[in-house]
């Protein structure tokens, strides 16, 4: 007897009984209908699917422009919807309520709706994903604005929503002018202290890397968890692991994805992959729905509302997410294979406040062109060494983009991402030590795609710098607050990390325009404001910060073996302009426009990420 | 156990020996020792405090070695004379507790017998007496050295980026207590290029002279082999060269001379302090022939047996024997191009390398009585070549220094004041704002460090310096002049023959009024008078 379209499949051996049974295992795991634990965990071409459905006198219809009454389709939860493909349509002629769905043999699906709608049904066939397209956007208006005013509502001093508070327009404006007014009354004395406090901030915030790093290589000694354990991992003892993926027109990459999902060292049945598209990105769902092999992750549709960012669609995933354990990877990742299961022991391993552990990240483009050799050295030392460095010194850690592992319940409770934060992610690593929990660094590596284009990347800096401030502004909105919970050293930390990265950046070409003229020109007016001893602090300083941030960046390319890329680090000094540029960007952003999400074009690298070797370590 | 040892043995006999540093120079300077170094760096810190001038940054920027001036800093509100000393005290214990929980820490050395060894060459090995307690930069250059070799040695068991950035950051240590180890860059090149094999895939199993010539004949190992040696070089010497050229183009900024702190007399005490051979040759009618090529390699052996006993016990290890053996390469480089006799930081490093190969040496070997009694033999022997060193050394200093300690009749006599004190105390009598007195600190450091004050004293520091020194009747009343005996003379434009030259000039007339062996002060009067 069929039960369902597979059962009925296995009978014409379209489909064998191993994989039926492994599917309604995993549907019994999630509470799926059959037919989508077969379509989302890598059992069946979806093509094929439509193509057996139509041998079987079941004419796919066009969803999208069907007749819909929504009156039906009001009565119907979302995640119901989601979970067994379906959608009310209308009622027919003969007084049959039709309903779209994805396996029009599932019986007890049928027998489901029978008691809910209390009248006779019958079942048409659709796409699984013009289903989900249509269920989510009449249905998920719900979960949408939970995603975005979530936040808002449990903790609004935490929103990047205002983006600056009174008092803090009255400090900023206050300061500009007690700052002019002095440079009227005393234009020396005020340049010589301006200048003296922007060298020996640049130097500090050097130096406080440069230590950072120091310690952050100090981890290499140490491996919290051996190839051993991760060998000995008992599989059946595994959690569910959601693995989010928000995607943005982002067509060229599916295929990749799906390469770099398989290669994941994780039982299929426990991977919950979601892969988020938004309303508006046909391209993506058209993607999906030509993949001439079986894809290995849920499409979750995320529906319109502003602002489109990231974190609105990651926020929206939350709701339909089943793991334990959540990780964040973008479409072209390609985490080490060992990753998850190395997340799960280190968590096993750690006190229970580490709630978030944020993997490495690197490129596999790396040797493409100048730029992504800068991207390379940068991303190294970053997570290498400073994230590493500031989880030994117990400083709150931003944590990167992607490759972020969450215990998805304290994820929820946090109040997850802030939407209208454009660095959503580091605004959140900060709110974990803000409610008392740690962020830790597990030693795994994600190769992305690095940026190799320069006005792609200008923009996707300027976004990433602008979300520093924005952060920068949220968590100094109480500075006093801030101290009580994260104490003096994560109070310091933060600023020179998060704030000072942003004023640094926007200083570099200050000093390095009033070095150049003074050393070239030697202007007697600028010989005034720079008396012998400014100047010997000022150089010092300007000299020492360059060649420690060269060496810093040379470190931890060394650490990676990357050999070849050491003498790109005496770039640095012009990498740190192209940063600045970003940086005067973000700033204007951040006054005229600050939710805007400057989207950063992937899939331009000509380098495959198959030909990068993937080593865990 | 451990932590016993640690916490108490370890810490008692720093302790311990801190006190028998201080109470043997407290006696030093009793007899009236002084090292001319230790003295031009607390002239250094006088000025730097004392000085009215608010042109401090020449002295603060450009004086060297750094790390020695700077850690005497610390030690300041104990005296400027006497903050050199402790400071050098202060980092001889603190190696000789680092040694002591290292060789816990690694060394298969039972503490019976590390404890002693040790105990025996920093209580009664007289180069490293000297290096404590004499005021001179030896206690900052053995330290970095030691640290820094101890940091390759974990490089090479842990094969982690942080010991060689550490490595890099004692070598910038280090150069700035003595420029001659920058050429540790090339002596450094045998064993960088053999570390760098390790990474290479090729088989380990052959000779390394093996592995070396399949790597370089085969393309892709060349390349990977040339990359990783660049990429180790770079590590370890970009932060020392980088700190070298910013010091030269600070010191250039505004001294005007990008070598000014190595070439002025003004800012290196090595320019005025070292020994040129040549004078050793002529005024003490001896030879240095042992400072040549391959003898002084020989040489500073034979004065180490604890280093002969590490080398054995390193044979077949590679890249530890390249190590140990960089530093004579280091020597053999110096010796080409240095005019001047090497003192004793030069022969104490190999004792301190030494150190470092028996701390990090582990085989079981170490677990044998045998070696035992063979270390401790070595480490006595190292004590008897150390006195002998000092009986013929070369360097004057030296020889005064060791005379001081042996001659303990004399320790609890009146206290003997140096020719330069009795000079400081007429001119500290007779200065003050209307009685001006013109000194050359170049020369004259060593008075100008025993001056109870700078007020009335003209400096080169001194923005007038270059006005009184053209007509020194316009702003001064006494010249303090370098007579023609004295050593000095030449680094100084106060001396015997200039303030002749002046007075022939019909300048000023002049009236003796303070004489000594080397130095002469003169009363200067207008010629109407």
């Amino acid at each position: 007897m069929a039960q369902c379209v597979l059962h009925k499949m296995a009978l014409d051996n379209s489909f064998t009984d191993e994989k039926l049974d492994a599917v309604l295992h995993i549907a019994n795991i999630y509470s799926y209908a059959p037919i989508k634990a077969a379509l989302n965990f890598g059992f069946m071409v979806r093509r094929d699917y439509l193509a057996y459905l139509e041998k079987q006198n079941y004419p796919i219809i066009d969803l999208r422009n069907e007749e819909l009454d929504e009156a039906y389709v009001n009565q119907c939860d979302i995640s119901h919807m989601n979970s067994f493909l379906y959608i009310p349509l209308r009622k027919n002629a003969e007084g049959d309520l039709l309903i779209a769905a994805a396996d029009p043999f599932d019986e007890k699906l049928i027998t489901s709706l029978v008691i809910k709608f209390k009248c006779k049904i019958k079942l048409v066939a659709a796409s699984d994903l013009d289903i989900t397209w249509l269920s989510h956007k009449l249905r998920g208006g719900f979960f949408v604005k939970e995603a975005v005013f979530s936040l808002m509502k449990k903790h609004p001093e935490s929103s990047a929503l205002i983006t600056f508070t009174d008092a803090q327009l009255y400090f900023i404006f206050g300061f500009i002018a007690l700052t002019l007014i002095f440079f009227i009354i005393f234009f020396k004395l005020t340049f010589i202290t301006v200048n003296l406090f922007s060298s020996l901030f640049f130097l500090f915030s050097i130096v406080f890397k440069l230590y950072l790093a120091l310690t952050g290589s100090k981890s290499e000694l140490h491996s919290v968890v051996s190839k051993s354990e991760i060998k000995g991992v008992n599989e059946l003892t595994l959690p569910v692991y959601t693995i989010l993926l928000p995607v943005y027109k982002e067509d060229k990459l599916i295929r990749k994805l799906i390469w770099n999902l398989r290669s994941l060292d994780y039982p299929k049945a426990k991977l919950d992959v979601k892969l988020l598209i938004e309303e508006d990105d046909d391209k993506t769902l058209n993607a999906v729905r030509n993949l001439d092999f079986p894809a290995n992750f849920e499409v979750i549709v995320v529906p319109f509302h502003m602002p489109k960012t990231k974190p609105k669609a990651c926020n929206y995933g939350l709701y339909f997410s089943r793991g334990e354990y959540l990780a964040i990877y973008d479409a072209e990742d390609v985490p080490d294979s060992d990753q998850l299961k190395k997340v799960v022991c280190q968590f096993r391993k750690l006190p229970e406040e580490f709630v978030v552990l944020q993997g490495a990240l690197n490129y596999f483009n790396k040797n493409e062109n100048l730029l992504t050799r800068m991207f390379t050295l940068e991303y190294s030392y970053w997570f290498d060494y400073m994230l590493s460095g500031l989880e030994t010194l117990d400083v709150p850690i931003p944590l990167g983009g992607t490759s972020n592992h969450f215990k998805l319940a304290t994820l929820m409770e946090l109040g997850a991402w802030d939407p209208f934060n454009v660095t959503e992610d580091a605004d959140l690593g900060l709110r974990v030590f803000d409610n008392g929990y740690k962020v830790g660094v597990v030693n795994s590596t994600t190769l992305e795609e690095a940026n190799n284009e320069f006005f792609n990347w200008i923009r996707q800096r300027s976004r990433w710098i602008k979300g520093y401030m924005q952060t920068y502004l949220v968590h100094m909105r109480n500075p006093a607050r801030l101290v009580r919970q994260v104490g003096w050293r994560g109070f310091f930390g933060f600023n020179f990390f998060i704030g000072g990265t942003s004023f640094t950046f926007l200083l570099y070409p200050i000093l390095l325009i009033f070095f150049i003229v003074y050393m070239i020109f030697k202007f007697p007016f600028i010989r005034s404001i720079f008396p012998d001893w400014v100047l010997y602090i000022s150089i010092f300083n300007f000299v020492a910060g360059n060649v420690l941030m060269i060496y810093v960046n040379m470190l931890a390319v060394f650490k990676r073996r990357y050999y070849e890329l050491i003498l790109f680090a005496i770039l640095n000094p012009i990498y740190w302009l192209m940063h600045s540029r970003a940086a005067y960007m973000g700033l204007w952003q951040l006054i005229t426009k600050p939710f805007y999400w400057e989207k950063t074009n992937h899939g331009l690298s000509k380098l495959s990420s198959t030909s990068a070797v993937v080593t865990p370590e | 156990m451990n932590k016993f040892i640690e916490k108490y043995i370890n810490g008692s006999l720093s302790i311990l020996l801190l006190v028998f540093y201080l109470v043997l120079s407290w006696i030093l300077h009793r007899t009236g020792y002084e090292h001319s170094e230790n003295i031009f760096i607390a002239e250094k810190i006088k000025l730097l405090f004392d000085s009215t001038e608010k042109n401090i940054l020449v002295t603060l920027g450009t004086s060297y070695p750094t790390i020695v001036f700077l850690s005497s800093l610390i030690f300041t509100p104990f005296g400027y004379l006497y903050a050199p000393i402790l400071a050098s005290i202060a980092l001889t214990v603190m190696l000789y507790y680092t040694l002591l929980k290292d060789f816990k820490e690694s060394s298969k050395l039972p503490d019976f017998v590390y404890i002693p060894l040790l105990s025996l060459l920093f209580f009664l090995h007289p180069g490293l007496i000297y290096g404590a307690i004499s005021g001179r930069g030896v206690a900052a250059i053995l330290v970095f050295f030691y640290f820094l070799f101890r940091s390759l040695f974990r490089y090479y068991r842990t094969q982690t980026t942080f010991y060689l950035s550490m490595a890099s950051i004692y070598m910038t240590c280090l150069v700035f207590c003595d420029f001659n180890f920058i050429w540790l860059l090339l002596a450094f090149f045998p064993f960088i290029v053999l570390v760098s094999l390790e990474g290479l895939k090729i088989n380990k199993e052959q000779a390394p002279i093996s592995q070396y010539f399949d790597s370089v004949n085969n393309t892709s190992q060349r390349r990977k082999l040339t990359n990783r040696a660049v990429a180790i070089y770079i590590i370890l010497f970009l932060l020392p060269i980088g700190a070298l050229f910013l010091f030269g183009y600070l010191n250039d900024t505004h001294a005007g001379n990008q070598d000014y702190f190595l070439n002025s007399q003004y800012a290196n005490w090595h320019v005025l302090g070292n020994v040129s051979i040549g004078n050793i040759i002529i005024n003490d009618h001896t030879n240095v022939s042992y400072q040549t090529q391959l003898l002084f390699q020989f040489y500073v052996i034979a004065l180490n047996p604890l280093l002969l006993l590490a080398f054995f016990y390193f044979k077949g290890k590679l890249y530890e024997l390249f190590t140990l053996l960089a530093p004579f390469i280091l020597m053999a480089i110096l010796i080409i191009n240095t005019q001047y006799y090497f003192m004793i930081e030069y022969y104490l490093v190999f004792l301190i390398l030494a150190l470092v190969g028996l701390s990090f040496y582990a085989n079981k070997q170490f677990t044998k009585k045998v070696t035992w009694f063979l270390v401790f033999i070595a480490g006595l022997l190292n004590v008897f070549t150390g006195i002998y060193y000092f009986k013929r050394t070369n360097d004057r200093e030296e020889k005064v220094f060791f005379n001081s300690i042996r001659d303990y009749k004399n320790w609890l006599q009146e206290k003997n004041y140096s020719e330069d004190y009795r000079v400081a105390q007429y001119i500290t009598n007779v200065a003050d704002i209307n009685n001006k007195v013109l000194i050359d600190d170049a020369a004259a450091f060593q008075i100008v460090a025993h001056l109870k004050s700078l007020e009335g004293i003209e400096l080169p520091l001194n923005k007038s310096f270059g006005t009184v020194i053209e007509n020194p009747i316009s702003g001064v009343k006494f010249i303090c002049v370098a007579k023609l005996s004295n050593a000095l003379k030449n680094y100084t434009v106060l001396n015997t023959y200039n303030l002749n030259q002046m007075e022939m000039k019909g300048q000023f007339i002049t009236e003796l009024v303070f004489d000594t062996p080397n130095w002469s002060v003169f009363k200067i009067y207008p010629l109407d008078e």
